[in-house]
């Protein structure tokens, strides 16, 4: 089959960083081409030098056999290449009609008026054809990113991408949606498109891709069939050694209950009630897990937790003192952690180095402040221990928190919230992005943590991880917990049935009876 | 998030002030309705007159060139703060160019220019040299508040210009004309009716062509406009040079429908390029919307003016005067709620940084 890309000794260096080194790539047209590696290997850096966003240093990119120079992205679309960025490029206030369209919309009288009948005929036409179920007239502030993803897909494909790039495409998405996205895929590819994508979930690359290549510190480990490699053997290539043990996790010792949510119903952004009447508690040395479909008031209640959102009605009650009224940095003095769930809105920010931001949260704190004036060089040397304890590989030390990549921005912040001694930890999807050796290194932290009697409040769509991880696991559905099981014996189907907000049994059913209890009070 | 707590905490209290506002407001004018000799009788007299509505209509012409122009450039994500500054300058080169032309249209093209080439040495240095936003945009006024009675000393001799002898006159359409009240719509200046068609226009430069889908991109989510293939700079520039188009305009229209160019103090113009800003926001970024706001403050600013002739409130003069400004801060602080465009300020870079 004909070669549909071929990437010829890339090199990108960015001052300081080598993010690809003389890499290789070849793609057959109609394939799925994964691409694995660490956080920093380079993945997101290479498929941007195929997308035209950056120059590279040296070598040659190939477009259907063609050589080519892309010095913006509109060469690389007008050579058929389509990418799909791990952060969405859409316009919230705009339709999905207006988003798929833009920088291309059909015109008519003299080229002065959109075409809008035209335009929405192209993308329902284009829909169809694909099967994907979008609403064009609806707005991208309204439709979750299962949707958004598939909008960003009928993108590409509008301006007539023939290969189509995606970053971390399923990170974001439920189990179900990543099934439609591979399906999407299947369908994609039966149509002559060739498709390469990066990820992190070596399950997902050995099922939906025909090929896999791994890179590692900017170089290309490897290019193999798919369905002739194990996960050992990925997992080894990525990061040049044996990893892949299933976590040990000790049975809980649990102590004395450290928060207790009581009741508590909280609004979203529009003033409609996200989370109705909940209430849970979470004990020292335990792990309670908040497993949900994206979008069922998980937000919501943890703002309220931390104290980023006002609840409507209930109480919050943290190691005995009703904190609802606490202010942020009340409970931050606490020793409340929080790994936020958007690392870009709330866990960093992006034009400080790691000084700065290491310090965010603390700035008040007499590690740091004294007389009103910071102490930098105290500051300094918390980043250094966070980015050596937590393996944070940072472009280099003043680097600005922009130019990392998406895992090493995450490993940052998750250090900054371990290392605070906290009495409670709330992190929420703390492996987003994050690759499996560091994941890995992540849960042992936090599991460290359980032992040392920290209670550990997590959040994650990833069900493999809360199922892991948590000693006790609420499942949420439409601002509600359906039901507290043993993540232990209930099993997957169960908790599926119960994310869908269904009740997957009339009593004798997963439901851990003391877990329930425990629960509601 | 804890802005938007404390704006939900708000909400409630705002809603009944606002109400409460309304409220006051119907009664005013029930009891003026009720009672012709009452207070409120006379102001409604002197409020709803063919030469109110005029004067609304003239004070109106500046104000709402300059929120379109305001709106262009703040839609694409470049604040322009200077807005006063392009009134200024527009109409001092305005009054010059018809002055040594002898054309009033000549100058309203040149008074044009002249704030089109200042608006483009705010974009040169907001977007090519990334400087802050705000910061430009006063310099782009004080430079303007500076350099337009200096050029009128250094030419006439004194802040203010002579006065032209030629003006654009008034277009009069026959019978409709002769309504009341509304009479004054068809018997205006003709900047009146191009401050209509650009309003329409606007609108439809944005909502309905590529070009103001662009712009809102640009100010939303650059980076979208950017991977979507088209060159966010230029949308910006674009954006920043129509609104010292717009601007010019109402400069121009200002002095050379008086015929004369005053600059003593804040010269002629007088804050009405801050009133647009507010003018734009308060109809959240829609043309029409900035049109009715400017009605609103043009329409109090000429009623207080015939208060202060007729006297008909035991206040004094001076606190008349602050009716329209002090209407701005009521209802920016009750009834705002603008959406400003997520990337407004931010400078883009493309690519590599
Ligand atoms: N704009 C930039 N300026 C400087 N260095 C950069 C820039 N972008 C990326 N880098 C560096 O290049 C290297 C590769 O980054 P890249 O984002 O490609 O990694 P990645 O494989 O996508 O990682 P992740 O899985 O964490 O997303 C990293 O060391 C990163 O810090
Ligand atoms: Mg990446």
């Amino acid at each position: 089959m004909a070669t549909a890309v071929h990437l010829d000794g890339i090199t990108k260096r960015f001052p300081g960083v080598v993010a690809n080194d003389d890499v290789d790539l070849a793609v057959r047209r109609g394939t799925v081409h994964a691409l694995l590696g660490e956080n920093g290997a380079g993945k997101t850096t290479l498929m941007n030098v195929l997308y035209g966003l950056y120059e590279p240093t040296d070598g040659q990119v190939y477009v259907g056999g063609e050589p080519r120079r892309f010095d913006s992205p509109r060469d690389a679309i007008d050579a058929g290449v389509g990418m799909i960025h791990q952060h969405f490029m859409l316009v919230d206030p705009m339709t999905v009609t207006e988003n798929v369209t833009l920088g291309n919309e059909p015109r008519k009288w003299l080229g002065l008026t959109v075409d809008e009948e035209r335009a929405r005929r192209e993308v329902v036409d284009l829909r169809d054809r694909y099967g994907f179920d979008v609403d064009p007239d609806a707005r991208i502030e309204e439709v979750g990113v299962g949707v958004q993803q598939r909008v960003e897909i009928l993108k590409a494909l509008y301006r007539g991408a023939e290969v189509l790039i995606l970053d971390e495409p399923t990170a974001v998405l439920t189990p179900q949606e990543v099934d439609d996205l591979f399906a999407v895929f299947e369908e994609l590819t039966a149509q002559g498109k060739t498709i390469i994508f990066i990820t992190h979930k070596l399950g997902e690359a050995m099922h939906a891709a025909d090929e896999i290549t791994v890179l590692r510190d900017g170089r290309n480990v490897g290019t193999v069939p798919a369905d002739e490699v194990t996960r050992e053997e990925l997992a080894e290539m990525m990061v040049g050694r044996e990893v892949l043990r299933t976590v040990e996790k000790p049975p809980a010792d649990r102590g004395e209950r450290v928060l207790a949510v009581d009741g508590v119903s909280v609004d979203d952004d529009r003033g409609v009630e996200a989370v109705s009447d909940v209430s849970f508690s979470v004990r020292a040395g335990e792990v309670f897990g908040i497993a949900g479909v994206d979008g069922n008031g998980q937000s919501e209640l943890i703002e309220a937790v931390t104290g980023l959102r006002d609840p409507t009605a209930g109480r919050i009650v943290y190691r005995g003192e009703d904190v609802t009224d606490w202010s942020r940095r009340r409970r931050i003095e606490a020793r409340m952690s929080y790994v936020p769930e958007d690392r870009h809105e709330r866990g960093l920010v992006m034009d400080f180095d790691l000084t700065q931001n290491g310090i965010l949260g603390s700035q008040h704190s007499d590690e740091f402040a004294c007389d009103g004036r910071l102490d930098w060089d105290a500051a300094r040397d918390h980043a250094e221990t966070i980015i050596e304890e937590y393996d944070v590989r940072p472009p280099n030390r003043r680097a600005a928190a922009a130019s990392f990549s998406g895992g090493n921005q995450q490993k940052f912040i998750v250090g900054r919230e371990f290392e605070r001694d906290p009495a409670l930890v709330v992190a929420t999807h703390p492996t987003r992005g994050v690759d499996i050796g560091s994941t890995e290194f992540i849960h042992d932290r936090l599991l460290a943590l359980r032992s040392s009697g920290v209670a550990v409040l997590l959040v994650s769509s990833n069900l493999e991880e809360v199922r892991g991880l948590s000693d006790r696991l609420a499942v949420v559905h439409d601002g509600e917990i359906m039901d507290v099981v043993d993540p232990e014996s209930a099993t997957e189907e169960e908790i599926g049935l119960l994310m869908a907000g269904e009740d997957p049994s009339d009593g004798s059913g997963p439901v851990a009876a003391g877990a329930t209890n425990e629960g509601g009070r | 998030m804890s802005n938007a707590v404390a704006s939900r905490a708000g909400l409630s209290t705002r809603r009944l002030a606002g109400l409460a506002l309304g409220a006051a407001v119907a009664l005013f004018v029930l009891a003026g309705v009720a009672m012709p000799d009452s207070t409120p009788g006379k102001v409604l007299r002197v409020a709803f007159t063919k030469s109110a509505l005029a004067a609304t209509l003239r004070l109106s012409v500046p104000i709402a060139f300059a929120a379109l122009g305001g709106i262009f450039a703040e839609k694409s994500g470049v604040i322009n703060i200077g807005l006063e500054g392009l009134l200024i300058i527009s109409a001092f080169v305005a009054v010059y160019a018809a002055d040594v032309g002898g054309s009033v249209w000549l100058g309203l093209l040149v008074g044009v220019l002249a704030s089109t080439l200042l608006a483009g040495l705010f974009a040169v240095v907001c977007i090519e040299f990334r400087a802050d936003q705000i910061i430009a945009g006063l310099a782009v006024w004080l430079i303007a508040l500076g350099l337009a009675p200096f050029a009128s000393q250094a030419i006439y001799g004194g802040p203010n210009t002579e006065s032209l002898e030629g003006s654009f006159g008034t277009i009069t359409v026959p019978v409709l004309s002769e309504i009341p009240f509304f009479g004054a719509l068809f018997d205006a200046n003709p900047v009146v009716y191009l401050m209509f068609a650009a309003v329409g226009l606007s609108w439809y430069a944005l909502n309905r062509t590529s070009f103001g889908r662009w712009v809102v991109a640009s100010g939303e989510n650059p980076k979208a406009l950017d991977t979507a293939g088209v060159n966010v700079t230029r949308v910006r520039y674009a954006a920043v040079l129509l609104s010292g188009v717009l601007a010019g305009f109402g400069g121009a229209a200002l002095s050379l429908s008086l015929g004369q160019f005053i600059g003593n103090g804040a010269t002629m113009v007088n804050g009405k390029g801050f009133i647009a800003i507010v003018a734009y926001l308060f109809g959240n970024y829609n043309p029409v919307g900035a049109l009715l706001s400017t009605f609103l403050f043009a329409g109090l600013d000429a009623l207080q003016i015939r208060l202060q002739a007729a006297a008909i409130i035991a206040v004094p003069q001076s606190l008349v005067r602050t009716i329209p400004y002090v209407a701005v801060i009521v209802v920016l602080a009750l009834f705002g709620r603008t959406r400003i465009p997520e990337a407004a300020g931010d400078h883009y870079e493309s690519g590599e940084d």
